[in-house]
């Protein structure tokens, strides 16, 4: 079962993204240009909830793209 | 789009699939936003009745076909594919019979894991095996969200699975 990550693993998964390993895929990540900030946000949350969040931001993308085509 | 719903109407039809691609990332903690829901979905022929009875009534049309020309959705066009990108009124959705990287669905169903979203229980792939056709697909989109799910996995490992380059 896919589930939120427990106390003591969100923890280490924060401080593995914040303060990567050298070398590591997390640096690797980083320096690709991954906001590390906004996966840690995904992470503190349920997959349900990262669900209903991404999909609200899907739906306003979708809706943002309608506009411009508009415009 | 409502990949809500299509989720949703997926679940209730009884439909043996499993979701695969952007929205398997975001389960797993990528924040990419994703324009399409991607399933891996058994071949046998009650579940092609299934599905095609599941998103019939949502008009599905595969991506690109003239509107001029008639398509017919039900369970023998599904037999006749592996691959079906479609758009319906809930949004655009591809069908897979198989997944690269990782096999037709009983190889996608043996490494899929379940995951409660949309007010349902549904299966997902499992992180490693994402990455996997992710890197099989090959596509830039793909390897574009790589790294974040590779990041992921290493962030979420075990102490002893503890980055390693």
């Amino acid at each position: 079962m896919l589930t939120g990550l427990r106390e003591a693993q969100l923890a280490r998964a924060i401080e593995r993204l914040r303060n990567p390993a050298p070398g590591g895929k997390a640096e690797a990540a980083a320096r690709f240009g991954v906001d590390v900030t906004l996966l840690i946000e995904q992470l503190k949350l349920e997959p349900a909830e990262r669900a209903r969040r991404m999909h609200s931001l899907a739906q306003a993308a979708a809706g943002a793209r309608g506009a411009a085509r508009k415009a | 789009m409502n990949f809500e719903a299509a989720v949703q109407r997926l679940c209730d039809s009884g439909v043996a699939f499993v979701v695969v691609g952007g929205w398997s990332a975001i389960f797993h903690g990528s924040s990419h936003v994703t324009n399409d829901l991607d399933v891996c979905y058994a071949r046998d022929r009650a579940n092609l009745d299934k599905l095609a009875a599941a998103l019939a009534p949502y008009r599905p049309r595969p991506r690109g076909f003239p509107a001029e020309l008639p398509f017919l959705w039900d369970a023998a066009t599904l037999a006749n594919g592996t691959i079906f990108t479609l758009t319906t009124d809930l949004g655009t959705i591809d069908l897979l019979a198989e997944v690269p990287g990782v096999g037709s669905f009983p190889e996608v169903l043996a490494v899929s894991v379940e995951v409660d979203a949309f007010d349902r229980r549904l299966r997902t792939l499992d992180l490693p095996s994402l990455i996997r056709a992710k890197k099989a697909a090959g596509r830039p989109k793909d390897l574009l969200v790589l790294p974040e799910l590779e990041a992921l996995l290493e962030a979420g490992g075990e102490d002893e699975k503890a980055p390693s380059g």
